[in-house]
């Protein structure tokens, strides 16, 4: 249920200023860890401003829809909504400089891959990226835990698809909609753009669901608003129906506002993000190398015999007596 | 957040799994017990097993006394690491080693304890898919949480959707899985409880084969050769023409169960039944006059409280 869900806990904000304030914040925080010789004055000269990480991530989000939609084989919606989900959450609370977009998005979506039971082998998803598989699925791989970590652990995503369901099926009984499946392609239309805005990270995904099908009946010239306030809201009180009416507006305006950013502006920005990005989480890089060499290097002390059982050699756990086994 | 590996003293090891290590271990600053459960992620070819990203989903949609709560987690290098409730002994241990009695009103109240939990599980439309005592832990108050939910899955109620026939440990597994099926529902977890609460009161397994054929064999054995009657679409399960057994007549449950009460079989027979939709479901075997009778079930102070390991 999405009322008590970690999704409406955790990932549902209040409006976007919000979201602002958070990305704003770890856009500076990016700054601020490297101790560069760049003064506040001259920042973004060299680092992404967060004006040029939105539009940046705008650039990854299309990207995103593109690969799912090539995807071989086909992938279901929901496995494309929650890899968008993903997608927004890391960057809330993540810098762009910090992990590229490119290396998260392919994560966000072969993770959401596996907990929308979709599943496809790591070779099976690395053969739907162009250029050098291996490197992917590494990539991939070695982001996963990264990612979940970012995420909280918080896996479940409710899409709006469900809802969508149910409002046609409510339609279709207590409505006198001629042939209510007529929506159905207005509303993928709007769904597919309201993963390009905020609107997941800021209303329910029935009210998103909502705002796809009175889009969706407009655009055939029909209209539900009685349906909405004389049935699904018949019981609900005023207040109510005033909140929901202000969330399908916002929504309906978020997507309306959808626009690509501009190809050489982007262009530009990638270019500047080759310079200030995070070499430490750069593939290519030979401090990643190292980095990720210590890391498997770590995980086998935990495999010596019974003697040294302790998580962790850097004497912070302590250890325990052999017989405790 | 507060929880990463230096907020755990590692006190021992409580076993080794398919996928790595459990140790028990202290939060530091609560010093609550956990168990800490490793999955070691790097020579796994697809990275975090699916069968993780079950448990993990399953653990955090569930919240019931009686199913084993997942407090959160963290990686380690190339793992990950599940902070669970510490249990400090389980079903199987209490049918193997006869420290503590397991009186009929004892076998009650676990009886009990697994209905609830699963009748919660149900409800949430999560199918556990490998009930066995192993999986049963028992905690120091002496209540039994279901655990290992790694084959869990959430199900879809309408059908419609293949799952994989190979799970489910071999002794309680549902003929439907033991013919191959990849259509089937919760119910196959209530096979598994009425095999367990046969167990709990004969101290033997119900039906223990030794392989997968001799399995659907016991069963067939003990059941009677499946008709359209008792069993409808048997014939097209998958694996149902590959092997053939001899016509038999059902044995009748006092030969299979010598000694054991009327009412206690009859509860256990209305989960042991080839027809998956006619098997009780956990709420109905709540209500089942089993409980209601003499000796009834026992109180919390009066089970088992097992010592720490």
């Amino acid at each position: 249920m999405f009322s008590t869900s970690s999704q409406r806990k955790f990932w549902t904000f209040s409006d976007e200023n919000e979201l602002a304030r958070l990305r704003e914040k770890h856009n500076y925080f990016f700054y601020a860890r490297q101790n560069s010789h760049i003064d506040e004055q001259q920042r973004f000269t060299y680092f992404l401003s967060p004006d040029e990480e939105r539009q940046l991530l705008k650039q990854y989000e299309l990207h995103l829809k593109e690969f799912c939609k090539r995807f071989t084989p086909p992938m279901p919606k929901g496995v494309v909504g929650t890899a968008f989900h993903y997608f927004k959450r890391f960057y809330l609370y993540n810098s762009t400089m910090d992990y590229h977009p490119k290396e998260i998005l392919a994560t966000c979506v072969y993770l959401a891959c596996k907990v929308e039971e979709f599943n496809v082998s790591i070779g099976q998803f690395v053969a739907n990226i162009k250029g050098d598989r291996e490197k992917a699925s590494d990539i991939i791989l070695n982001n996963e835990l990264l990612l979940m970590q970012q995420l909280n652990y918080h896996l479940t995503i409710h899409n709006p698809f469900r809802p969508v369901e149910g409002f046609l099926i409510d339609i279709k009984t207590r409505c006198s909609l001629a042939n209510p499946e007529r929506l159905r392609s207005g509303i993928d239309e709007f769904l597919e753009k309201v993963f390009l805005t905020d609107a997941c990270l800021l209303y329910a995904p029935s009210q998103i669901a909502l705002a796809a099908v009175l889009h969706a009946a407009s655009k055939e010239q029909e209209n539900l608003d009685s349906y909405v306030t004389d049935i699904l809201f018949r019981d609900a009180g005023r207040d109510k129906l005033a909140i929901l009416i202000e969330a399908v507006r916002k929504i309906r305006s978020l997507v309306k506002m959808v626009e690509a950013p501009a190809r050489e502006r982007v262009r530009l920005i990638e270019k500047k993000l080759d310079k200030c990005r995070n070499q430490e989480n750069n593939p290519d890089s030979e401090i990643y190398k190292r980095r990720m060499r210590e890391l498997l290097d770590e995980d086998d002390v935990l495999h010596v015999g019974s003697s040294r059982m302790s998580l962790d050699t850097s004497g912070v756990t302590q250890v325990l007596s052999p017989s405790a086994s | 957040m507060d929880y990463d590996v230096n907020n755990y003293t590692v006190v021992g090891r409580i076993g080794e799994g398919a996928h790595g290590l459990v140790f028990k271990a202290k939060h530091n600053t609560t010093g609550r017990e956990v168990a800490l459960k490793k999955i070691l992620i790097k020579n796994l070819e697809d990275g975090i097993p699916v069968h993780v990203m079950r448990e993990i989903k399953a653990l955090q949609l569930l919240r019931c006394k009686y199913i084993i709560k997942l407090y959160d987690m963290f990686p380690r290098g190339m793992s990950l690491v599940l902070v669970l409730e510490y249990m400090y002994s389980g079903l199987w241990e209490m049918l193997h080693q006869c420290e503590h009695e397991l009186t009929i009103a004892r076998v009650k109240t676990y009886a009990e304890m697994l209905l609830k939990g699963m009748r919660y599980m149900h409800a949430h439309y999560v199918m556990h898919r490998d009930l066995k005592p192993a999986n049963l832990l028992i905690n120091h108050e002496g209540i039994l949480k279901i655990a290992d939910l790694g084959l869990a899955r959430l199900y879809w109620p309408e059908g419609g959707r293949p799952y994989s026939h190979q799970v489910a440990t071999r002794w309680y597994r549902a003929p439907e899985l033991l013919y191959g099926a990849r259509y089937y529902s919760e119910k196959i977890d209530l096979w598994s409880v009425g095999c367990i609460i046969a167990e709990m009161i004969t101290k033997k397994p119900l039906f223990a084969g030794e392989s997968d054929i001799e399995q659907l064999a016991i069963v067939l054995q003990h059941l009677g050769t499946p008709t359209e009657e008792t069993w409808p679409g048997h014939s097209q399960l998958p694996d149902f023409h590959k092997i053939s057994f001899p016509e038999s007549a059902p044995t009748p449950w006092i030969d299979l169960l010598p000694g054991v009460e009327p009412d206690a079989i009859h509860l256990i027979k209305s989960f042991i039944l080839y027809d998956a939709d006619r098997r009780m479901s956990a709420k109905q075997a709540l209500r089942h006059q089993w409980f209601q009778k003499n000796p009834l079930p026992a109180s919390l102070e009066e089970m088992p409280k097992p010592k720490p390991k």
